[in-house]
């Protein structure tokens, strides 16, 4: 009997193990959808936006310049559609038909996003809680688990059970076009100006935004985050102050100018000035090749063809350069192999004097952690005279992008509630939050974080970069006003938004692509070619510039690369290019 | 590792006498061992829905699959997949980097454990030995991006490896992670740290149950450790171990992609780049479900065939195998 005990203790255990095996996956995704409902049931929507049909009275004179609004002013504007305090900022005016809400029924959209670690429940954002006073849309936000969004999104597709919308559809192999064609998504061509008055007024208000937004043949698939600028550029060559005060010289501009600079700060202490950004490639950029044309990878020239930076005439040129520059120590010499915390670590060591990266970043890691001050420098020339040069152009498009699938049971609902992301009360939601506990008003009608702002007084400590995915929308498919709203930029003191505004207006920006699309077919074969072709330059280019292989076997490079299909590689972009052109 | 086993317990439960009933036969056994057939059913069961019933899908790797099609609306594109895989120009390189780094891995990874096990069952002093077991299991528990992030450490500019390696040669190094010629003891070195405990334990599972008289009749011979060690210990857990490299020698075409990414970069392509890390960098631009099921049946159809070989060779010179 006792065996038998045994055996059944056994068999339990067994069986208790394998349960929470099988079981594990479909757990958790039931906690989301339990959580799901709780969140929903808990906000009702407030029937009191009717009168919101009628024109709004002005409040601009109370809540312009108001930096202590009262409980009464804070409810009206957050909860209702009155925009009239709101300025008008751009060069074009956001539009706000609101003609559409607050929406004739009652609906509940089921709305599929990627999860956000700072974000544990979407339903639970305050950001969709104003949208749904305003709009009476309802919204059931569907996360997948971190980290699993791409298995949970290929199973949801697979399934052939879609939610009402999807944000970030370019997740769909091959794109959101492709996702369109194999009948996922719905085309929206023909319902969009009936249906999503502002945001057809929006794309429509700009001929880049336009043209960004609509496919090679003309259709509209989905809504896309559309700025009113083009965003700022955002790496580049940013030198520490006391580098330039130890060496006594100005900011470099010439590659011969950087070269003497280089060896100025190594005589004064820094062993390897020069951190070169690797893990993003070799690569970071094309901010030391771009002097050479060399440009990392496909860019424009002067005939408006696409060409393959790597194989320009002065490649030899440059490898020549970084090589000596690497042997002679200018370079951190583990530039091929750091990845981030290191290359950190090394930013803020004595041994560093230039980082290649993102103001934002080094605002975080050199300020406000180590209190070294920084100044940003354009991209190095080889003349002087020349004017610097960038392949990166933010061509107004940004944020994510949205689509309605097929299955969407109420289209006209989904565009609604998509819609209210390009008018004005929306530019000022999602961007700002909500009004009084994050955002003020000034003067001229601009939202504005003000000190005490939960932006940068979290009531849960979080920091700023929880924050500003907590209290607003940081990607979004809506008019992101990455300039005023991002509070990394925007905090009192952060000079990285200065540098990148610099930045992004002394440098041409001619050779930049705009965002092309490729045919199913293209894609498929361009991927292949792009992978061997990139393989094949980081391979070679590092090697070189290392020094363990010679400049002269850049030819060999070139040989491979044009036996491996560059040409076709080419032509896959310029058909492209052209589609895009002829929009 | 159960052969051994198994074997004696069919005889007992299976009377000597050939039965001319099967039907019989599994009656009687069943209702005899009713409680061992429900303890398999959980294994079965997941054999059966796990691992045989998503099997069909293989498939896809002659489609053009596109998953809200469905299975039966994409189209079947042949052997595309595998072409397109076999010209390009770098399949050579990959095919042979998964083969060396999977030698590398058994003529040092798989050794070592059973040296460590070797070592440790020699150690009488229980308390010394149940520390370097714990200490050599743990790094079986540290996450993959933990450890890739140890070894940059160790391995970056001047770190201890690098010092090291500067002392012992007399030469100047960089970051090692940046000479395509330490990646493969790199990749195998820390493998072997990570994994050697762990899987020493199978081998001192397998001494533990070597019979005590055989020690002390070779002690009564008087045999020396090291000859008892190789006469006795290594044969005994001789089956063990051809089963277990029956199993590595069947995983010569695998690769996992997770560490290799971690670890490599551009200047160590020429050893580095694998199978699976290749078609995980195609990957990323395109969800091509297709192509990597094509990618991953091709190297499973090479690991099986291996398996196959090396199973007949084992059967032929040492009479253990898996079937």
């Amino acid at each position: 009997m006792e065996k038998f005990t045994k055996r059944m203790i056994n068999l339990a255990v067994v069986s208790v193990l394998l349960i929470t095996t099988v079981t594990a996956c479909g757990g958790s995704s039931d906690k989301n959808a339990s959580k799901d409902n709780s969140g929903n049931s808990s906000t009702n929507v407030t029937e009191t936006n009717k009168s919101n049909e009628t024109t709004f009275s002005d409040i601009s004179a109370d809540i312009r310049g108001n930096a202590a609004p009262s409980a009464e002013q804070i409810e009206q504007v957050n909860t209702t559609l009155n925009d009239t305090y709101l300025g008008d900022i751009f060069d074009t005016v956001i539009p706000n038909d609101y003609s559409a809400y607050p929406f004739k029924e009652s609906v509940t959209l089921d709305v599929w996003l990627p999860a956000n670690s700072d974000i544990p429940d979407q339903n639970a954002h305050g950001i969709q809680k104003m949208v749904e006073k305003m709009t009476g849309i309802k919204v059931n936000f569907i996360t997948p688990p971190l980290g699993q969004e791409a298995d949970s999104f290929t199973l949801m597709i697979s399934s052939g059970d879609l939610p009402d919308i999807i944000i970030d559809p370019g997740r769909y192999p091959g794109g959101l076009e492709a996702g369109v064609n194999d009948g996922a998504y719905l085309d929206l061509t023909d319902l969009m100006e009936q249906h999503a008055p502002n945001y057809s007024a929006w794309r429509n208000s700009d001929e880049t935004r336009r043209k960004t937004t609509v496919t090679d043949d003309g259709r509209l698939l989905g809504f896309y985050g559309i700025a009113p600028y083009s965003e700022w550029t955002w790496f580049g060559m940013l030198i520490k102050q006391e580098a330039l005060d130890k060496t006594g010289m100005e900011v470099p501009n010439t590659i011969d100018e950087w070269y003497a600079f280089l060896k100025k700060c190594q005589e004064v202490g820094y062993k390897n000035p020069l951190n070169y950004g690797s893990n993003y490639g070799q690569i970071f950029t094309g901010i030391l090749n771009g002097a050479y044309g060399v440009w990392d990878w496909t860019f424009m020239d002067g005939n408006g063809k696409v060409q393959w930076g790597p194989a320009q005439p002065k490649a030899k040129e440059y490898l020549t350069m970084m090589q000596q520059w690497n042997k002679e120590g200018l370079l951190n010499p583990d530039w091929a192999t750091a990845d981030f915390s290191q290359r950190m670590a090394s930013a803020v060591s004595n041994d560093t004097a230039v980082m290649m990266d993102s103001p934002d970043t080094m605002w975080s890691y050199w300020k406000t952690q180590n209190d070294i001050d920084f100044v940003g420098a354009l991209n190095p020339v080889l003349n002087a005279g020349d004017k610097s040069a960038t392949t990166y152009k933010n061509f107004m498009r940004t944020g994510t992008a949205a689509a309605i699938t097929t299955q969407a049971d109420n289209v006209e609902a989904a565009m609604a509630w998509l819609d209210f992301a390009f008018s004005k009360k929306g530019w000022e939601v999602y961007n700002y939050g909500e009004y009084g506990k994050v955002h003020l008003i000034d003067e001229n009608g601009k939202p504005y974080f003000h000190k005490e702002s939960y932006i940068y007084n979290d009531p849960d400590g979080q920091p700023i970069s929880v924050a500003l995915n907590k209290y607003r929308r940081h990607s979004w498919a809506n008019i992101r006003d990455e300039h005023n709203s991002n509070p990394n930029i925007v905090a009192e003191g952060s000079y990285s938004g200065d540098i990148r505004e610099y930045w992004t207006e002394n440098m041409d920006t001619s050779v930049a692509v705009p965002p092309i699309t490729f045919t199913q077919e293209e894609a498929s074969r361009e991927a292949e070619l792009g992978n061997q072709l990139s393989t094949l330059r980081g391979e070679y280019f590092a090697k070189i510039i290392k020094g363990e292989l010679s400049v002269d076997s850049y030819d060999k490079f070139l040989n491979e690369a044009k036996k491996m299909g560059l040409d076709e590689f080419l032509s896959i972009h310029q058909a492209a290019l052209d589609r895009y052109n002829s929009r | 590792m159960e052969i051994a086993p198994s074997k004696n317990n069919a005889d007992k439960i299976v009377p000597a006498r050939k039965s001319k009933n099967l039907k019989h036969t599994l009656q009687k056994d069943f209702k005899k061992n009713w409680f061992a057939y429900l303890l398999v059913i959980p294994v079965v069961a997941w054999y059966i829905i796990f691992c045989y019933g998503p099997m069909w899908g293989v498939m896809i790797a002659f489609k053009d699959f596109k998953p809200l099609l469905g299975f039966a609306e994409s189209d079947w594109v042949g052997f595309k997949h595998f072409i397109d895989f076999f010209t390009g120009p770098y399949f050579w390189r990959v095919v042979k980097n998964t083969l060396l780094l999977n030698v590398w891995g058994i003529v040092f990874g798989f050794t070592a454990p059973i040296i460590l096990a070797l070592m440790l069952n020699e150690v009488r002093d229980g308390k010394f030995k149940k520390t370097v077991q714990t200490i050599t299991y743990m790094p079986h528990f540290i996450s993959l991006v933990v450890v890739a992030g140890i070894i940059h450490i160790f391995t970056a500019d001047e770190g201890v490896i690098t010092q090291i390696l500067q002392l012992i040669t007399g030469k100047e190094y960089t970051s090692l992670l940046g000479y395509s010629s330490f990646f493969r003891p790199i990749y195998t070195f820390s493998g072997i740290w990570q994994s050697i405990g762990w899987n020493s334990i199978i081998y001192l599972a397998a001494m533990s149950t070597i019979d005590p008289a055989l020690y002390e009749a070779a002690d009564i011979d008087g045999v020396g450790r090291v000859k008892k060690m190789w006469y006795i210990t290594l044969p005994q857990i001789a089956p063990t171990i051809v089963i277990l490299f029956i199993f590595a020698i069947g995983g010569l075409m695998a690769s996992g992609h997770e560490k290799i990414i971690l670890l490599y970069n551009p200047l160590t392509y020429d050893t580095a780049d694998v199978i699976a890390s290749y078609v995980y960098r195609r990957g990323l631009r395109e969800a091509s479900l297709s192509f990597s099921t094509a990618v991953g049946l091709f190297s499973a159809i090479i690991n099986f065939g291996l398996l196959w070989v090396t199973n007949k060779v084992a059967k032929r010179t040492s009479e253990v195998s898996l079937w």
